[in-house]
């Protein structure tokens, strides 16, 4: 493995970052405007083993800072948060800090359901001063009307994995032959794909099939990469026919037949990264949160990671997604400013969220960090990051990202046309749309 | 007397108030929610029949029906012959019968989750049932991964799995039938054909009534082996009714649509149920 340079717009945000973070998160409260008495506030985050046992971490630390404050933790899986969530906001049983994907944040923000981050928590005078500690965008999915109403605890972009092994073995070097475009990765797709007995025992690359969302993590980006976008701005509109998308699609299908086999994918929502891991692909997009997994599987430290394949590397797009804390607006003004406390304590040490969970904050001066600076690949991950674009944000996400979910795989698996699968999937999305 | 006929209405109460509260209430509740825009944060509004009209023309929701009409129809059938044939054949003395019934019975104690990991395994490029086509020099099958197999690979699983629970209720049924009128049958010279097709058949009429009714309404509820399997994918093949009522209400927001759904989902079981009885106590009428 070897360390890749910082990308020019860490390092020009990073330098000379005294604390680690973002100032105004770092400083607490003014002492007048923090409750008194005794407070109780409840947590709910997705389970993430790493994730856990470091915000277990975090309150017992914010006990001994604010000894009136109790911190009641729920944890639960990451396919029902979202569900027990909406059911908790709904009945008015939520919890006073909310962890969520930052694709639903516009969704929460048009239901009313979260309260505006309080600026005098974060010793802060107008919400600019904190979106100037993030990277450029980095706080755009939390920010509705001027106002920021989520912090990311992670965010990711899709970055690609390369396997040392897979490429030795094929006389491939992983550094020099890394596929910069979508035609280098077509052109190794001969050179590491595997069949035997009609059967492919090794992919050289294969998109994501295990989930809608992966796949529009994946497309979106492709999207761009050709110039379309697939929402309008305010997520009224969505773009999901364009010539860019179908080319976009075309490109999809085009990658696949070279280089994958999506019918022999092992991979699941729970474990996206499987067939990288058991070395039936030897190149897979994943983000930077996967590394600590990939770490720790048979591969070890031999992998390398370079920048998602681009159309033209001279114009990169590629993908934000994360997750955020966000804060419940029902609750008792008291609680709502212990809760943005609690956050800003949580979010204070993204070094440490980087050590200890391999989650990536998208903060400027990170980079500078000695955490960043040991961590694998950490420049590439955040020049990615720092070219993504937020998942595509609409009170219809999910509608959305299944309707092209669909699309991709009516393409893929069953041989359609690109042009009259996004045709479909426009409707389907225009339908919902016009609701 | 009527004491006693008191005391057996104080003893049903409790069971009569939960069958109220967490049965019947919530179905209520669906109903008015039915004819509701809710978005399960703000509070329903009343729109009368939009959502069902709306609900005529999606072609997602007319999709679902389509699969969960097709996941029906095409479990429920083999499941018949096959549940009675080996009833049939359990009913005769055979060695180790206990420990078969007990072996064939398996599937059905099998937690769905477990089962659904286990086929998914089992289905895989490199899993039992492509291993043993490779034996036969066939390809591998993509029985999750295309929209061809999907449904149909879903549909083995539903067969698999409630075969041996019917074959428990015409076990039953077929030894409720007295031995005297086989005596009588193969005094009169029948043969195996003629008994079964004049004795068994009619005489247990009442338990295949009761397994069709019971099984398309399991089969109508299916809902974790295909959300394990293949979420609904790919392409929605394996999109059954439940899983769109699932996702429509918690992953959607819109529970009005899905309550609409699940009262459509509920009149179609009823309508079924109703049809199947009186098919069946017509006939016997008639008889």
């Amino acid at each position: 493995m070897k360390s890749i340079s910082i990308g020019r717009r860490s390092a020009m945000a990073g330098g000379a970052m005294l604390s680690l973070l973002p100032p105004g998160l770092a400083r607490a409260a003014s002492p007048e405007a923090f409750p008194k008495e005794p407070v109780t506030i409840e947590i709910w985050w997705h389970e993430y083993g790493p994730m856990t046992a470091y915000v277990k971490e975090l309150i017992e630390a914010y006990k001994k800072v604010r000894p009136n404050v109790t911190v009641h933790p729920v944890i639960t899986s990451s396919g029902d948060i979202n569900q027990k969530l909406t059911v908790g906001l709904a009945t008015g049983t939520g919890p006073h800090i909310m962890d969520q994907d930052a694709s639903f944040y516009e969704l929460y923000f048009l239901k009313g359901v979260l309260e505006p981050l309080i600026l005098p928590v974060f010793d802060a005078k107008s919400y600019d001063e904190i979106i100037a500690h993030y990277t450029p965008g980095g706080l755009d999915a939390a920010t509705f009307q001027g106002k920021i109403y989520a912090l990311p605890y992670q965010g990711n972009s899709m970055s690609l994995f390369l396997s040392n092994k897979a490429f030795a073995a094929a006389g491939l070097d992983p550094e020099k032959d890394a596929p910069k475009t979508w035609d280098d990765v077509k052109a190794l797709g001969p050179k590491l794909k595997k069949v035997q007995n009609r059967r492919t025992v090794q992919k050289a690359f294969d998109f994501p099939y295990h989930s809608p969302r992966w796949e529009v993590q994946c497309f979106q980006p492709l999207v761009e990469q050709f110039g379309g976008r697939i929402l309008s701005a305010d997520g009224k509109r969505a773009y999901v026919s364009t010539p860019e998308a179908v080319k976009a699609m075309s490109l999809w299908r085009d990658v696949t037949k070279v280089t994958g086999d999506p019918r022999t994918t092992l991979n699941t929502p729970s474990n996206p990264n499987q067939d990288f891991i058991d070395g039936r692909t030897a190149m897979w997009i994943t983000g930077p949160w996967a590394t600590s997994q990939i770490r720790q599987s048979r591969i070890g430290d031999d992998f390398t990671v370079v920048s998602l394949p681009q159309v033209n590397p001279a114009k990169p797009h590629t993908i934000l997604y994360g997750w955020m804390w966000g804060v419940n607006k029902a609750k008792p003004e008291a609680e709502k400013i212990v809760a943005w406390d609690f956050v800003r304590f949580m979010l204070a040490k993204p070094a440490e969220w980087l050590e200890k969970v391999a989650f990536f904050q998208p903060v400027k001066g990170l980079d500078a960090t000695a955490t960043a600076q040991h961590f694998p690949f950490f420049s590439v991950h955040m020049r990615d990051i720092e070219t993504g674009t937020w998942y595509i944000r609409s009170e219809y996400t999910n509608e959305i990202t299944q309707a092209i979910g669909r699309a991709i795989e009516r393409v893929i698996y069953d041989g359609a046309d690109p042009k009259a699968s996004l045709d479909q999937a426009q409707a389907e999305v225009n339908r919902v749309l016009k609701a | 007397m009527a004491r006693q006929a008191a005391f057996g209405r104080l003893i049903i109460l409790p069971t009569l108030a939960i069958l109220f509260i967490f049965r019947f209430l919530p179905m209520l509740q669906a109903i008015y929610l039915s004819f509701t825009r809710y978005d399960l944060v703000h509070a329903p509004r009343f729109i009368g029949v939009a959502n069902f009209i709306d609900l005529m023309r999606d072609p997602l929701f007319l999709n679902a029906v389509r699969v969960s009409f097709t996941y029906v129809t095409c479990s429920v059938i083999p499941v018949l012959p096959l549940s009675l044939g080996l009833a049939i054949l359990f009913n005769r003395s055979l060695v180790l019968k206990n420990m078969l019934r007990s072996a064939v019975f398996m599937p059905v104690v099998m937690p769905a989750v477990v089962m659904a990991v286990v086929w998914t395994f089992m289905y895989e490029q490199d899993g039992v049932i492509n291993t043993i086509l490779g034996w036969l020099n066939i390809d591998p099958v993509p029985w999750l991964r295309s929209s061809a197999t999907a449904l149909w690979a879903v549909i083995l699983i539903g067969i698999w799995r409630a075969t041996p629970y019917y074959m428990v209720i015409f076990l039953a049924g077929l030894q409720a039938i007295p031995g005297d009128y086989y005596a009588a049958a193969r005094i009169d010279g029948a043969n195996a054909w003629q008994v079964f097709r004049h004795i068994t058949l009619p005489l247990i009429r009442p338990t295949t009534l009761l397994v069709i009714v019971m099984n398309v309404i399991v089969a109508i509820k299916v809902f974790a082996v295909p959300t394990i399997m293949t979420q609904g994918g790919p392409a929605d093949s394996t999109r059954v009714l439940p899983l769109f009522i699932y996702q429509t209400a918690f992953e959607f927001f819109d529970m009005g649509h899905a309550a609409a759904m699940s009262v459509f989902l509920f009149a179609a079981v009823m309508a079924f149920s109703f049809i199947q009885v009186r098919i069946f106590t017509q006939r016997e009428d008639s008889q």
